[in-house]
């Protein structure tokens, strides 16, 4: 299976406070899905990903894509099935924006 | 993300000095001082912007490479984890400087060229022969393997010569082509009767070049005006709604201080005495671009809500408030 890089062109950081409100939000149970914690910047482009894409993000490093799922699944409570629909459907985003490739 | 401010600026421009060797008839610089940073204090500047999250500077001026100690500069911003780029003229670029460019870490380079033709070109910038050698700069960047783009600036010579631009920029390998909105800054205002569009030409410009921008696939044609926004052709590159300027970036002139962008003239801390995120968060003329209140058409306008005004920086040069609509809209 092929693993995922990220492409070195993509600047990238985390959104520190809007990360640690977006911990915050969850452990009280409430949603975060709308909140950026991570900011990718290319070229005069810039996408902002939720926490679920920034912890995805974060593993678009080697690893293959059932590897970062099963990382994902260590740590965080999530269905394993819907967390791999999830996980497919942002990496072709990511690739179909080339912030990713496959070797 | 209008709402939400970032922990930092994405990207900083950075002037280097205000030395220079053109003459150009729309500088924003000119009348800007001639004090500069030393290196060190520059490199310890540049650290702490680096230690506060800012992830691309891009150096400017005057003319950087009139700085003896740009590859030094450039270097230590490349060491400090900074996508390092660079507007310049291109006069001093030849294949021996574009390789050393690339050592010091140099990601793109931007070269000025206003027009396809080289007699305007080199009228406008002040300086003969500066059309060739800006393309000759071009190639030699593009042979040392760093990325290019050319930076246009709008103006009355060459708003009808897009297909011109677009075809110099292929020739010469460039990634990018800018086109810039005029600015009525500096020597922009005191020539902007001979040189800026009229709100109708500045419409017909952008539908042209948004009609460009869609169907060049080679070439990234930028635009970068938030007034685009009442044409109904929406930008998808466009990373906020309204100016960019203290939302993702910051200008610092070379004496170090800082302003929302190069064509704002609010001075909001300097770079050498001052926290940068502490500006930027708690800055009260920041605070005021990310919140504009529309005054006049602005506050009727059914596209106000994309375009959040147009450019802040030419409603503060031509009505001295930035929450007055852009004088280049065409919305009656």
């Amino acid at each position: 299976m092929k693993r995922i890089v990220r492409n070195p062109d993509i600047l990238w950081r985390e959104e520190d406070d809007a990360a640690a409100e977006a911990a915050a939000l969850l452990e009280q149970g409430g949603e975060a899905g709308e909140i950026g914690t991570a900011i990718l910047f290319a070229d005069g482009t810039m996408v902002t990903l939720n926490l679920l894409g920034t912890e995805i993000w974060k593993r678009c490093d080697g690893l293959t894509e059932e590897e970062l799922v099963t990382a994902l699944l260590e740590e965080f409570d999530v269905e394993a099935d819907v967390l791999r629909h999830d996980v497919a459907n942002f990496l072709q985003e990511l690739a179909e924006k080339r912030y990713i490739s496959y070797v | 993300m209008s709402e939400y401010i970032l922990k930092a600026p994405l990207t900083i421009n950075w002037a280097l000095n205000n030395s220079c060797n053109f003459s150009c008839r729309h500088c924003y610089s000119r009348v800007d001082t001639g004090d500069e940073l030393d290196g060190p204090t520059l490199k310890e500047c540049l650290t702490r912007a680096a230690r506060a999250g800012v992830m691309a500077v891009n150096f400017g001026g005057g003319e950087p490479l009139l700085r003896s100690d740009i590859l030094e500069i450039a270097r230590h911003a490349a060491d400090a984890g900074f996508r390092v780029s660079m507007n310049s003229n291109g006069y001093l670029i030849d294949g021996a400087m574009a390789g050393r460019l690339k050592e010091a870490g140099f990601a793109k380079i931007g070269i000025s060229i206003d027009s396809h033709v080289a007699d305007v070109h080199d009228r406008f910038r002040g300086m003969p022969g500066s059309h060739v050698r800006a393309l000759a700069a071009l190639d030699h960047l593009k042979g040392a393997g760093i990325k290019t783009s050319i930076s246009t600036v709008i103006c009355t010579f060459n708003h009808t010569t897009i297909p011109d631009l677009v075809k110099m920029a292929r020739e010469h390998g460039a990634s990018q082509l800018n086109f810039h909105n005029f600015k009525c800054s500096g020597l922009g205002m005191a020539n902007k009767d001979e040189l800026d569009l009229s709100p109708a030409q500045w419409k017909d410009f952008y539908r042209d070049a948004m009609t460009w921008k869609q169907e060049c696939t080679d070439l990234d044609i930028s635009l970068d005006d938030p007034i685009i926004a009442s044409l109904g052709m929406r930008d998808e590159t466009a990373m906020v709604k309204g100016s960019v300027c203290g939302k993702l970036s910051l200008n610092i002139k070379s004496n170090g201080d800082i302003t929302p962008c190069g064509f704002i003239p609010a001075v909001i801390g300097n770079i050498v005495r001052d926290d940068l995120k502490k500006v930027w968060h708690e800055s009260q003329v920041l605070d005021q671009l990310r919140h504009k209140t529309p005054k006049g058409k602005c506050a009727s306008c059914s596209d106000y809500a994309e375009c959040l005004g147009g450019c802040s920086a030419r409603a503060l040069a031509m009505t001295g408030d930035f929450n007055n609509p852009d004088p280049h809209c065409w919305v009656p």
